[in-house]
């Protein structure tokens, strides 16, 4: 049964820390069966490394099949690997060949500090969320399902929107490491549905001036991140983030950072002196 | 006062993007404007002259020759301001990287064809602005037209704007929000059209450079006159 195995060289980033220098290094990878995924290979190779005692190569993953967004590696300089709009964990191995020698490098954008060999911090994507990203309801029994009506087209645009993972390829293949379609999406999915409608104004500004605190780059409309982009994230999620914002900021009436007039409480009784 | 939301345009990402956006297609109008003008030099010197006349006499020519100056002021401010953060912020270090289709030529060399049309633009200043005027602005550009040397720079200019603005015109409106499932791919055409029109600047010069101008007339022994 092991007539179809064949062996790879792996040329992969080992680092053993954020500010410790970095290097690519080769291993052997020996009978790999063509229906092995890229991170199942990865594993045998961590095994081989364990047994030999040394340090295993450090790589993210968690659902393996392309809907958590924790893999992100980038293959023979291909984002996510050469699988068009796929995670590196759908990659499979049938997708290489006897002698092949395979370069994996972890996503080398400034604002995601590797951790360790391939896996690399991508919290400042969690502080852009964090900065908006979400909708303030009032807790209580579930509202009825169609009490609010929204058309399917709609439906159907927030959830592509929606579909974003937040895996940083876009960020990693953008010729200047923006994360535009990223926050394009996270804004896009609430403001196209009336849940997202009463915050949009406050969102839009909030996570944009959250994003640029982070060190991303600036859009420059190549659409790159669209090409790599595991859930087919349109770009026109970025022109609604710059629609959202321009609007927000020129013509909406409040300030985003004030606080809301309905979480201002009045107290009944005036404070006595 | 609320000044912060006029703030905003300098200090956040979109804010920048979105002046340099708008100076841009102001600009990109402009160059229409002044290709139609070029134009008129077909229809002879006194027509031309007359024109050109009629433009200097106007008391507010000289204000929008300020608002153009200022166009190109906050259009350059904010392109070099937002190259050099993408300079900074770049993923860099990568031991093999390949493009997945987004890039065209013209949005990678954005940088180098904004350099070559400035470098174009201080030449043409000191060609055709800053120079005495009294020989007729017909002579004047028809005379540069029958040099070798200033066509071949000319068409170097023309050849940067055609890059510049094809991706330059389509960019400045999705920065300004402006994307749409009918009319994005319009815009998209548009850009390159309003791009390519600016070889019809080199198409002029080249005419005036073959001497079409004096064949179509019978009169090429005006020239050894002159």
């Amino acid at each position: 049964m092991t007539n179809n195995h064949f062996d790879v060289t792996i040329r992969v980033w080992r680092q053993n820390g954020p500010d410790e220098p970095g290097r690519m290094v080769a291993y052997k990878v020996k009978d790999i069966s063509p229906d092995m995924s890229f991170l199942e290979m990865i594993d045998v190779l961590n095994e081989d490394l364990i047994k030999k005692n040394e340090q295993p190569i450090t790589v993210e993953s968690d659902c393996r099949e392309g809907i958590c967004g924790c893999c992100g590696l980038v293959v023979n300089g291909e984002v996510h690997g050469p699988d068009e709009h796929s995670t590196v964990c759908q990659l499979h191995m049938r997708r290489f060949k006897e002698g092949d020698v395979i370069t994996v490098e972890p996503w080398r954008v400034k604002s995601f500090p590797i951790i360790k060999d391939l896996a690399v911090d991508r919290s400042a994507l969690d502080r852009i969320i964090q900065a908006g990203g979400y909708i303030s309801v009032n807790t209580g029994a579930a509202p009825d399902a169609n009490a609010i009506p929204v058309d399917k087209e709609t439906a159907e645009e927030a959830m592509d929107s929606a579909a974003c993972i937040g895996c940083g390829a876009c960020v990693a293949a953008c010729p200047n490491g923006a994360a535009m379609l990223f926050t394009g999406a996270k804004v896009s999915q609430l403001a196209l549905l009336p849940q997202g409608k009463p915050e949009r104004e406050r969102r839009a500004i909030c996570m944009l001036e959250a994003m640029d605190k982070e060190s991303f780059g600036n859009c420059s409309n190549e659409y790159e991140c669209e090409a790599v982009c595991p859930k087919e994230v349109k770009v026109s999620n970025i022109a609604r983030l710059n629609r959202e914002f321009l609007l927000a900021n020129l013509l909406g009436k409040t300030e985003p950072n004030a606080p809301a007039k309905h979480l201002i409480s009045t107290p009944d009784v005036p404070e006595e002196d | 006062m609320n000044t912060l939301f006029l703030k905003r345009l300098i200090t956040t990402s979109i804010g920048r993007k979105a002046l340099m956006a708008a100076s841009g297609l102001l600009l990109g109008l402009f160059m229409l404007v002044h290709l139609a003008e070029n134009l008129l030099l077909f229809k002879g010197e006194v027509f031309y002259n007359t024109y050109v006349d009629f433009l200097l006499s106007n008391p507010l020519t000289i204000f929008l020759e300020f608002g153009l100056l200022g166009l190109f002021i906050v259009h350059i401010t904010m392109g070099v301001w937002v190259r050099i953060e993408d300079f900074i912020n770049a993923p860099r270090g990568y031991e093999a990287r390949k493009w997945q289709g987004g890039r065209t030529i013209g949005s990678s060399t954005m940088l180098y064809t904004a350099a070559a049309i400035l470098a174009y633009l201080a030449y043409h200043m000191l060609t055709f602005r800053f120079v005495d005027h009294s020989i007729g602005f017909y002579q004047m550009i028809t005379s540069a037209f029958r040099s070798k040397m200033f066509v071949a720079v000319y068409i170097g200019g023309a050849l940067a704007l055609v890059l510049h603005l094809s991706h330059g015109m389509q960019s400045a409106f999705q920065t300004l929000g402006v994307n749409h499932p009918k009319y994005t791919p319009l815009i998209k055409l548009g850009g390159w059209l309003v791009a390519l029109a600016m070889m019809i600047f080199a198409f002029i010069s080249v005419y005036y450079l073959l001497n079409l101008d004096l064949k179509a007339c019978g009169t090429s022994e005006m020239l050894v006159i002159r």
